[in-house]
């Protein structure tokens, strides 16, 4: 099974990194968010699936590896929190520079 | 004692969310800020010097023994880089004041600079690969509120880029936390080292740990990694950019050496061998940017490049003396760069404009400033005695014992063009008729100096007081590159 | 001895402080004394039982650099000539130099010069010469620059910075490379490893950097550019640096390292040469000048070039003569150069063609000139210094024996190439003093009505011309209490003794009479000749291709770095990715990374795998999107899809996260997104597109590939044991995860909330904050 996740979680990379590849601003974010469910999903994955018992103690005699989904849940809190910027910085940039087109934002004119 | 070691990381993020509290009485987070700044100051370097004596203090958070919980280490090499952080926080908090708009003080500038400092620190001092991730994400949050600090059209949109960069290479940054997590089934440097070392580094570890190489070079601006670096340094406010080019980029690089010295030092030749092509490729390609505008903004962002570069060869070079080389410049460069940013920001403000074309003669109204920036120049270039010097000497050592004389005629050709793009600045900005249009607030211009000079001081005192200094560098580099006194105070049964 | 050499740069400390009495007293009376007696301390230690001598004091041992000097008669040579020519500089700069000039700049930057020289000539310590030498290129930057706000002083400083700065760095990696080899810093141990030297495999390298160092420095052929430009600095630094002191560090270089280089075949070639062709060069090139200050700085080029090749000859008595012609070269170009100053100071012009007849105007100082051009030219007179190197030169030319086919050639040339070069001296010597002072005068064309100069202001030439002829009439004076230690020293043994005015009818002698026959000639039908001058160089100098170097390496980069920073997101993004990709792969095939024995895996249920191609549905749909609502609603379900793949694999409190975090997430999305534009039908290229497609394969493969060795490749047991067995014993939590979170890991924790802390400053401040003015 845990093939199969690599197989999702790197197709999550590959479409989220089309999507970044984008011109639009829309786009671009939709593809940050799909790489980080990549990368979430990899954490998850690459400490092996259902190798026990939820990690809650109990009278299991083995239980999943608490230690990666500690750090999934670190890694979506700061994911939201850099998400949430990222979305109201796209806002503000798109009503400043009056254009979602990443082409049209070159700036040049520092050179 | 152990305790106290986590202090430069809280002490900031108590300052950040006090300093973010009273935003709006600007004259009272101001004198706070600097009180902190410069009290932390003395305290960082107290115990900076008590570790230089008395060796690595770890810190083991909430008192769980690594590898289990977080270990923060400081060893010397961390809290020589702490310290130096907080020279240049301390030398930014004073020119702050006079350089940003009452605005953008009080939309949280102390706040953001505190969090960096908090997350810049923490991310020189921890033991742990994934709290380094978070202590990056920290340092990043903070920069990216710096960053678009006065919503300028310009600015947002530098700034989009740069937390794109950012946000990917962090992705990235997990999944090589995720791959490792999964060969060696822990995340503590230490720990890493010795099971690293147990298999030889056999099998896909040595790509993974190329992947979290490239994380570190997005970060730390490595060819070809860095594009996004020129522009997002150039559109901020100056006293950020000089905290940016002083900080940001040597996380990176911090995180190359410490990783690379530290855990992955079994294929040199593969890995350290791309980091000598990378090195070369990175100071070329650099100092080609510095000599490609008339921004003098820009010219001392681009001028960031070339010495990664210069700290990825002692890296890739790997010996004892090529790794003090490294420690040592990029000691040198944090200082210089927050001394060139502040004084470029001055010599913007006095001027007019950024476009060295329209400048000339600015050094007859402003002769401190000219000067201390023709001095700054100088240290750049790694002229001696100064600080740059030292570590170029060291690295050029390195380079020559090891026969890549490809390397070191590239380090030293792109010196000479470092050399030539920030004489171009002092020769046509500072020399010549005198220009219309020049402030003549000398005030003010000479408040925006003083902090850069302070800096160009401690800079001249790397140099000719190396000797006070530069034995620490060395038993820094004999401690990195000898590994076990890094690993077994952090792995002691306590 | 220390303070002799650091007195100067203290002084460099104190001297704008003295600027505020200089409406009073020029500055230069105040600080004249301090060369003086640098120069008086040196000559206590001339005299024939003179021993060479060490002064040293640490400075970073750790480093192996030391304050270390070495006065032997090489140094104390030098040491005399630029405490004294500094000495007379000074006081001639005083009468030059008007008081409402920046003098505290100019004598500031002159002082520093001296330390650095004397520091040149005077460690022992390679890194202690380096930091001087690379200060004299400062100080003489910023000397040539000091009436800056001339575009052509602007222009010459900055090429002079660029050459011997160049020349500075190559010389670094020479020292260093010397140090690896010897394991000394110490120029003295060095010379005593001469053969582990020149056996090392490095020698080559060795030898290329020190001699790029020495040629830029002592502008060898085809360095030699930055020199007459150097001649925008005022008179006094041209007579200083730029013919006396600085030009000769080069020389000194390579003659403080002739111990070890002397009779090495490469060295032969290489210096003897340069050397040649640039004397010849030079010379010839001084002839088409008409400025004053221009012939002379080409005339220093062909001597300098004389000198070097004289140390490639290496024999006894070529290396005396370069000695011997180090001194008088500072006697007589200094007085000519002081003369030539003098001359555009009461007359306004440098122009050799509005000058003439100035004898009537100023007798004195063309007497003067006449005893340093002739000493110059060589004339065979036994009062003039020039002549006696000159002959020793011929001399010396002759008596060269060749180790190699190619040398021999070399051998045969070398005294026609002397010849040829002395003839054009003795013509520029003719034409410079000649079309000066005699001839017909044209005072009213010339800015100032010419008179004679001050008597102080003569002063100092005349001391140099009365050093001229003092070596000229009683060498053997000077030659026992000074100029043999030097020579000794350069020859590492006892080098030539005596010093004769007539050594017999030798083939020398000849020499010098065919080159005083031929040039008189050829000077007095020199308007015939002027064809020649003018016919050969032109566009083609070596001016144009510094120039041209330069402004290249401007545009190069723009074009270079505007072909890659284009500023676009996905340029950026498409050079990364590759780069990435191409090294990871390579890296993966060197190191053998791949890893496909599989190992072992959970079991694959139907309905896990339901999700999974659900997720995987919805991840592909959104690159076909067309409408916002809908792609934001896509990404909500791959999100909602994780935190179903949680719950499968027992991690209860993820699910829940996930669930709240992908909720607000998107209701975010809707809410910024309301007011932005539709998705629309993207305008690419096919070419664009299928990059696109093709990197995004490639980088999701790499993931997979990797992803799949490491899942293989578990070496070790993961340390999640310790946390199953002790979080509730320990932790006091029956969830693990939340006992991670919060005590296991609790500063994770704690700074993932400042990140959520920064996230919502940020925000805010990019919400309320609005500036009136215009942006940036």
């Amino acid at each position: 099974m845990e093939f199969i996740l690599i197989g999702l979680a790197s197709l999550l990379f590959g479409t989220g990194i089309y999507n970044l590849l984008q011109k639009q601003l829309l786009r671009i974010i939709i593809g940050t968010v799909l790489v980080s469910h990549g990368a979430h999903l990899f954490l998850l994955t690459m400490a092996r699936v259902k190798t026990g018992a939820p990690p809650l103690i109990s009278d299991a005699s083995s239980y999943t590896d608490p230690l990666p989904q500690a750090l999934i849940l670190t890694a979506i809190v700061i994911s939201f929190g850099v998400t949430s910027f990222l979305l109201v910085l796209a806002y503000r940039t798109y009503t400043l520079n009056k254009t979602d087109n990443m082409e049209e934002m070159r700036g040049r004119e520092y050179e | 004692m152990s305790n106290l070691i986590f202090l430069p990381i809280v002490i900031p993020l108590l300052a950040s969310i006090v300093a973010a509290l009273f935003a709006k009485q600007l004259r009272g987070v101001r004198l706070f800020s600097q009180i902190t700044a410069v009290l932390s100051l003395v305290f960082i370097s107290g115990l900076t010097f008590y570790i230089f004596s008395e060796g690595t203090i770890v810190g083991q958070a909430g008192g769980w023994q690594a590898p289990y919980g977080i270990s923060i280490v400081g060893d010397p090499l961390a809290m020589l880089l702490v310290t130096t952080t907080n020279v240049i926080g301390t030398a930014a908090l004073f020119y702050a004041p006079r350089i940003l708009e009452r605005q953008q003080e009080t939309f949280y500038f102390y706040g953001f600079y505190f969090l960096l400092i908090s997350g810049v620190s923490g991310a020189f001092m921890t033991g742990d690969l994934f709290n380094l991730f978070v202590f990056f994400e920290v340092l990043l949050m903070a920069s990216y509120g710096l960053i678009v600090l006065g919503n300028g059209k310009a600015q947002l949109r530098e700034s989009f880029k740069y937390v794109l960069f950012n946000l990917f290479s962090s992705m990235l940054f997990i999944v090589s936390v995720a791959y490792i997590y999964s060969i060696t089934g822990t995340v503590n440097f230490a720990q890493l080292a010795e099971r690293v070392e147990s298999v030889d580094q056999q099998g896909a570890l040595t790509t993974v740990g190329v992947i979290l190489f490239f994380v570190f070079a997005v970060k730390g601006a490595i060819f070809p990694l860095y594009y996004w670096l020129p522009n997002s340094y150039v559109v901020p406010n100056p006293v950020v950019s000089a905290l940016f080019g002083a900080l940001l980029t040597k996380v990176g690089i911090y995180s190359i050496i410490r990783i690379y010295t530290l855990i992955f030092v079994h294929e040199t030749g593969v890995t350290h061998q791309l980091f000598i092509w990378l090195a070369m490729l990175t100071m070329l390609f650099g100092v080609i940017g510095a000599l490609s505008t008339h921004n003098v903004k820009l010219i001392i962002a681009y001028n960031i490049i070339p010495a990664v570069g210069f700290m990825l060869m002692g890296v890739g070079l790997y010996s004892p003396e090529s790794i003090a080389g490294s420690v040592y410049y990029l000691m040198h460069d944090m200082v210089i760069k927050g001394a060139l940013f502040f004084l470029i920001g001055a010599l913007v403000v006095a001027a007019g404009t950024k476009d060295l074309r329209q400048m000339s003669g600015v050094i007859q109204r402003y002769p401190l400033l000219g000067w201390i920036f023709f001095v700054a120049s100088l240290i750049l270039a790694g002229v001696p005695p100064f600080s740059g010097f030292i570590g170029k000497i060291l690295l050029l050592e390195g380079g020559l014992a090891q026969e890549e004389f490809l390397l070191v005629i590239v380090a030293l050709l792109s010196s000479l063009l470092i050399l030539l793009s920030m004489m171009r600045i002092f020769v046509y900005g500072f020399w010549g008729e005198k220009m219309d249009g020049m402030s003549s607030d000398y005030k003010h211009i000479r408040k925006l100096t003083i902090p850069g000079v302070v800096l160009v001081g401690i800079a001249i005192f790397l140099g000719v007081g190396a000797e006070f200094v530069y034995p620490h560098i060395e038993s820094i580099s004999n401690m990195l590159y000898d590994r076990t006194e890094y690993i077994s105070s952090v792995l002691k049964e306590s | 001895m220390i303070f002799a050499i650091f007195a100067p740069l203290l002084l460099a400390i104190i001297i704008p402080f003295l600027s505020r009495w200089k409406d009073k007293i020029h500055t230069g009376w105040l600080i004249l004394p301090i060369p003086f007696a640098v120069f008086i301390y040196f000559l206590q230690f001339v005299g024939s039982d003179f021993q060479p001598k060490v002064f040293s004091v640490d400075w970073i041992p750790s480093l192996d650099i030391a304050l270390s000097f070495h006065l032997d008669g090489l140094s104390l040579l030098f040491a005399l000539l630029i405490s004294g020519i500094g000495t007379l500089v000074v006081l001639y700069s005083i009468y030059y130099l008007n008081h409402k000039e920046q003098l505290s700049h100019f004598y500031t930057y002159l002082y520093i010069f001296m330390t650095a020289m004397l520091g040149v000539i005077l460690s022992d310590n390679v890194f202690g010469l380096y930091a001087f030498w690379e200060f004299t290129s400062i100080s003489s930057f910023l000397l040539i620059g000091y009436w800056h706000h001339r575009e052509r002083s602007r222009y010459g400083a900055l090429k002079s910075m660029l050459i011997t700065v160049f020349g500075g760095f190559s010389l670094l990696a020479g020292l260093i490379l010397l140090t690896i080899v010897t394991g000394t810093t110490s120029i003295q141990g060095m010379v005593d490893q001469a053969d582990t030297i020149v056996n090392s495999e490095f020698f080559p390298f060795i030898l290329t950097f020190l001699i790029l160092g020495a040629f830029t420095k002592s502008a060898q052929f085809p360095f030699h550019i930055w020199l007459p430009d150097a001649m925008e600095a005022p008179t006094p630094v041209s007579a200083y640096l730029h013919s006396a002191t600085m030009v000769k560090a080069g020389i000194y270089l390579m003659a403080r390292f002739s111990p070890i280089l002397a009779g090495e075949p490469y060295v032969f070639i290489i210096l003897s040469l340069v050397g040649l062709v640039t004397l010849t060069w030079g010379s010839y090139m001084a002839v088409r000048q008409t400025d004053l200050k221009g012939i002379l700085a080409f005339s220093t080029i062909s001597q300098l070039g004389m000198i070097m090749a004289m140390l490639g000859f290496g024999t006894k008595v070529a290396l005396f003569a370069a000695v011997f012609h180090i001194l008088n070269h500072a006697t007589f170009k200094g007085s000519l150069f002081m003369i030539a100053g003098i001359v555009d100071h009461e007359t306004g012009s440098r122009d050799i063609r509005k000058l003439g007849g100035l004898f009537t105007f100023m007798p004195v100082s063309a007497t003067l000139a006449i005893f340093g051009t002739f000493s110059m030219a060589g004339v065979p007179l036994p009062f003039l210094n020039g002549f006696y190197s000159k002959e020793m030169f011929f001399k010396a030319s002759l008596d060269n024996t060749a180790s190699s086919p190619f040398a021999e050639t070399l051998v045969t040339i070398i005294p026609i190439l002397a010849v040829v070069g002395s003839i054009f001296t003795f013509i520029y010597s003719m034409y410079l003093f000649f079309n000066t002072f005699t001839g017909e005068s044209q005072v009213d064309e010339l800015p100032k009505h010419p008179h004679e100069a001050p008597k102080m202001m003569l002063l100092p030439p005349f001391i140099l011309v009365l050093g001229v002829l003092t070596i000229g009439l009683f060498p053997t004076i000077f030659n026992e209490s000074l100029i043999t230690h030097a020579a000794d020293a350069v020859y590492g043994g006892e080098a030539n003794k005596d010093i004769y005015f007539w050594h017999g009818l030798i083939p020398a002698f000849y020499m010098s009479i065919a080159v005083v026959v031929i040039g008189a000639v050829m000077y007095l039908t020199k308007s015939k000749w002027d064809r020649i001058y003018h016919a050969l160089p032109g566009r083609l100098s070596l001016n144009k291709v510094y120039d041209w170097i330069v402004a290249k390496t401007e545009t190069a980069s723009q074009a270079i770095t505007q072909f890659y920073m284009t500023g676009s997101l996905r340029n950026y993004m498409v050079l990364l990715l590759t780069a990435i990709s191409a090294i990871v792969i390579s890296v993966m095939l060197i190191t053998d990374g791949m890893n496909f024995d599989m190992a072992e895996t959970a079991p694959i249920t139907t309905s896990e795998v339901l999700v999974v191609l659900f997720m995987a549905a919805a991840a592909v749909a959104t690159i076909f999107a067309r409408n916002r609502i809908a792609i934001i609603l896509i990404v909500g379900v791959v999100g909602y899809g994780m935190a179903v793949l949680f719950v499968m694999y027992r991690a209860p409190d993820l699910a829940l996260t996930q669930l709240i975090v992908e909720t607000v997430t998107v209701a975010l999305f809707l809410l910024c997104f309301y007011h932005l534009p539709n998705l629309n039908k993207s305008k690419t290229t096919w070419f664009t597109k299928s990059t696109n497609v093709i990197i995004s394969v490639v980088f999701g493969l790499i993931m997979m590939v990797v992803g799949i060795s490491a899942y293989n490749g578990r070496a070790f047991d993961p340390i999640a044991q310790y946390f199953i067995d002790n979080s509730y014993k320990l932790g006091g939590g029956d969830n693990m995860v939340n006992v991670i979170l919060v005590d296991f890991r609790g500063i994770d924790t704690l700074f993932e909330v400042a990140v959520l802390f920064g996230a919502a400053l940020a925000i805010v401040a990019m919400i309320k904050l609005r500036r009136n003015k215009g942006a940036n």
